[in-house]
């Protein structure tokens, strides 16, 4: 029987493996493309809830949430690009100017 | 009917003339001194006319006039005036020889540049000293005993330049401050036993209501503590010591305030608040053998002074000490009759003594005046009077009221008699030493310190003397007594004491005489006392003592508490904080590391602290 | 039979994203991650979220992950120097963090498991219902996203810009 649980607790491990990513990856690429993760893992839970509770709400979230990511990751990786153009690397540890 | 506003001008002319001198007028020597004289006249008239009004009927009236000043729920303090018979008598002592000494400072004072400060400061003590003649409550008393005693820091220090005069200032006043300590605690102890809560009052009349009420042994100390104001704005041991320093400030400042008024206030806040001793036998025997024995011990201590101001300073503590005793025996009215002769011939001898410092360009050692009854005919005479009064010799009024006082101690208590006696003795032996080898015989080759030719004072300075003899003179026959004692019938004298008095007396003065009769460079006492003269000359040894203890133990204390201080409040504790601040921010500082990957690890650490809060789990 | 379908999708998705974060090369974690929003897309059509799902086909894995590869591919990474691994020393702290993470989640679901036993509703999420709902419900949103979408082409065409008047060329890195 699949129950809600078990599509939560898939979206939970999809969570954590997304802010594992997040922390401790090298390069900000995969740090963009963990965060894809979270999204993804988030927009399923939002999916289950939709269809286990007879609302069309959780969809329409996860319709506006893509339309997000998109324009964010657009972004991100424009912010990449001019990063690779001043430090010749996409090293997340380089940006560190604005320490104490 | 006693009119208020005549009590009110003669309290705050004075501070007026103060005031205005000391805004327009220190540029000008005449206009200064003569507003300050126009002051202490104008608060002397109304003294008179008040006086008058008082005794219109007997039994006399009385008025108590007050404004509240400070009123909470708990504590009301008000700012009045209390006119009794007691109060009228003093204001006309104060204001009448502090007018006498006024036109005799214009005199004396001519030749000094800043003598328009010292009329100012002049006022404000007047001002100051009125003040607590007419208090009626103990704290309005207090604020004007603190500024008499501002008033004599600021006359004693007037020469400030010469380091003597500042010194003797600050010890005044430090000594003062000393007993004022114990005057406070004594108040607010009294304030705290009469009553509870908004019933507590510090008014005369108030507290002479509930005295009965009040645990004796608790009075007693209460009474001790009082007594502490006394000992010391009134000079007796052991903080006497002030006095005889304060002879370095001008001539003037000496009559009016260490002979006549300032040191007499003690003597009037007994007379006031003797309500408060009565009761208590304890209190009022410490202070009858605190007075005997200041008397006996300043007369000894005169003996052997050089100084004609400082022998008329020590003479002061001896009669100081006589009224102190008188009010320990219960005699508040025949202590306050000889605080009122007193002050006329102390005035009158100091004022002479002025006059001849004066006529001699500022030479005080006695062994270098000489054969000035010649010289200065009407300041020796008028001085004569004031010595034979001071010896109590009779029928001038220092015999009724020493005598006052020597049969009260004859009739209660022998031991004090016999002190009170043998310090009247001293006192006529010393008095006559000062006058013969002042004003006896004829005069030295070398004379006074610039061999000009000595003549007698102007006549501004004179005419104060005269007036001040005549007082001297017939203040027996003018009915001091009748006036104080309106409230019981004056003794009939004693005519054993009377007679043991006269004749210790003139003894006195015979011996005197066949020391000091003939004219000597030295004292001759000196050869025949030997190592009780070094004691003599040291006084007691009092100042030693009192320097080692300030040296020694008192700036050990200091120092300790400084480095206390230094050390442990402000480096540990102040600095203990400050440190923590700096170091707590050294170590938070560590956060800002500059990493996003560290930041984004921070958010979610909080993140999963925030929930597992919400889940109830922490 | 429908719960077979979910474990071996379920089970893909995992694998996909684990590949994401570990994967050295660049090309392997964008490539991973297409691999894992196909299984996610298979999950909503499982949940007959149908929309949705070929939404996230098109615009995800067509159009943004396209982008990203094409991001790899410029940058002409060098992939060794990528994963230098430095001794790092909160990253204990990550990976602790990680797993609190997990055991706070399985925590909180431990409770709304016994909650709810409950049974998938009947609807179904087509493009006709979903489309009623957002042209007529949430009309307002759906403008402002559009809206939204403009103000990001001009970030990016603005960072570009900055980049293209000062730079180097990509060709000469």
């Amino acid at each position: 029987m699949i129950t809600l649980g078990s599509y939560l607790i898939l979206s939970g491990i999809i969570f954590s493996i997304g802010l594992l990513g997040v922390m401790t990856s090298r390069s900000t690429l995969k740090i963009l493309l963990s965060l894809e993760l979270l999204l993804a893992a988030s927009n399923l839970s939002f999916v289950a809830f939709s269809k286990f509770n007879g609302d069309y709400t959780g969809q329409l979230i996860v319709f506006f949430v893509i339309l997000v990511a998109a324009a964010e990751v657009a972004i991100g990786l424009a912010i990449i690009v001019v990063m690779y153009r001043h430090l010749s690397t996409i090293q997340a540890d380089e940006l560190r100017t604005m320490k104490w | 009917m006693v009119n208020p506003q005549l009590v009110w001008i003669a309290f705050f002319a004075p501070l007026v003339a103060c005031i205005l001198i000391t805004f327009f007028l220190l540029k000008s020597k005449l206009l200064s001194s003569l507003t300050a004289i126009a002051g202490i006249l104008t608060s002397f008239v109304c003294s008179c006319l008040v006086f008058t009004q008082i005794f219109q009927s007997n039994p006399p009236n009385e008025l108590q006039q007050s404004l509240s000043w400070i009123h909470f729920d708990a504590l009301t303090i008000n700012f009045g005036f209390l006119m009794n018979p007691l109060a009228i008598m003093m204001l006309l002592v104060v204001t009448g020889v502090g007018s006498a000494i006024f036109i005799y400072s214009r005199g004396y004072m001519e030749e000094d540049p800043s003598s328009p400060r010292f009329f100012a400061y002049l006022s404000l003590f007047a001002f100051s000293m009125i003040g607590i003649v007419l208090s009626n409550n103990f704290i309005q008393l207090f604020m004007f005993w603190e500024l008499v005693g501002l008033s004599s820091y600021l006359l004693i220090g007037f020469w400030y330049a010469k380091p003597s005069a500042a010194d003797a200032g600050v010890k005044a006043f430090i000594v003062n401050r000393l007993s004022d300590f114990g005057f406070l605690c004594g108040i607010i102890l009294l304030w705290s036993l009469s009553g509870v809560g908004a019933n507590r009052s510090f008014q005369f009349t108030d507290l002479a209501a509930v005295i009965p009420g009040i645990d004796p042994h608790l009075l007693t100390i209460t009474a001790l503590l009082l007594f502490c104001g006394v000992i010391g704005k009134s000079a007796q041991i052991p903080l006497h010591v002030w006095l005889i320093d304060a002879m370095e400030g001008p001539t003037p400042v000496s009559a009016l305030i260490h002979a006549a008024t300032m040191v007499a206030a003690g003597i009037y806040l007994l007379a006031r608040t003797f309500f408060v001793f009565e009761p208590s036998m304890t209190a009022l025997t410490f202070i009858a053998y605190t007075g005997a024995i200041t008397a006996l011990m300043a007369a000894i201590l005169a003996v052997a002074e050089n100084d004609i101001k400082r022998i008329l300073a020590y003479s002061t503590l001896s009669q100081l000490g006589l009224m102190v005793m008188a009010l320990g025996l219960k005699g508040p009215m025949q202590g306050m009759y000889h605080l009122t002769t007193h002050a006329f011939f102390k005035a009158l001898l100091f004022l002479g003594a002025g006059s001849v410092i004066y006529g001699l360009h500022h030479e005080q050692n006695i062994w270098k005046m000489g054969g000035l009854l010649k010289k200065m005919p009407i300041t020796a005479i008028t001085f004569l009077v004031g010595t034979l009064a001071l010896c109590g010799i009779p029928p001038l009024s220092g015999f009724w009221s020493k005598d006052g006082i020597l049969a009260l101690a004859y009739e209660n208590n022998t031991v004090l008699y016999v002190i009170a006696a043998a310090a009247s003795g001293l006192t006529a032996f010393y008095m006559g030493r000062l006058f013969f080898v002042v004003f006896w015989g004829n005069a030295p080759v070398a004379h006074g310190k610039n061999h000009h030719e000595t003549h007698e004072s102007p006549a501004v300075m004179t005419l104060p003397l005269i007036f001040l003899a005549i007082l001297s003179a017939i203040g027996g026959y003018i009915g001091i007594p009748h006036y104080l004692f309106s409230q019981q019938e004056p003794e009939a004298l004693n005519m054993t004491v009377a007679a043991i008095s006269s004749i210790i007396a003139v003894l006195g003065l015979v011996f005197a005489f066949m020391l000091y009769g003939k004219r000597n460079t030295q004292d001759p006492l000196i050869a025949k006392l030997g190592g009780f003269y070094t004691a003599l000359q040291n006084k007691f040894y009092f100042d030693a003592v009192y320097t080692w203890y300030v040296d020694q133990v008192q700036q050990r204390v200091a120092i300790f508490l400084s480095q206390f201080e230094k050390e442990i409040i402000v480096r540990l504790c102040i600095g203990g904080i400050t440190n923590l601040a700096r170091n707590g921010g050294k170590t938070l500082r560590y956060l800002q590391s500059g990493l996003v990957q560290f930041y984004a690890l921070i958010f979610i650490l909080g993140a999963v602290i925030l929930f597992l809060f919400l889940s109830k789990t922490l | 039979m429908s719960h077979y379908f979910f474990y071996i999708i379920a089970s893909i998705l995992i694998l996909a994203s684990i590949a994401v974060v570990t994967a050295r090369n660049p090309l392997y974690n964008v490539l991973s991650l297409v691999v894992a929003i196909f299984s996610l897309s298979c999950l909503f059509v499982l949940l007959e979220a149908f929309f949705v799902g070929m939404i996230l086909l098109l615009v995800y894995a067509g159009a943004v992950l396209v982008f990203f590869l094409f991001v790899v591919m410029c940058l002409n990474l060098n992939v060794a120097s990528l994963n230098v691994t430095q001794k790092d020393r909160f990253r204990w702290l990550e990976i602790a963090a990680g797993f609190l993470f997990l055991s706070s989640f399985a925590l909180a679901l431990k409770s709304c498991l016994q909650a709810q036993s409950m049974h998938p509703s009947s609807i179904r999420g087509t493009v006709e219902i979903i489309g009623q709902i957002l042209f007529t419900d949430y009309l307002l949103p759906f403008e402002l996203t559009s809206f939204l979408l403009l103000i990001a082409i001009f970030g990016i065409v603005s960072l570009a810009q900055g980049a293209l008047s000062t730079g180097k060329d990509l060709k000469n890195t």
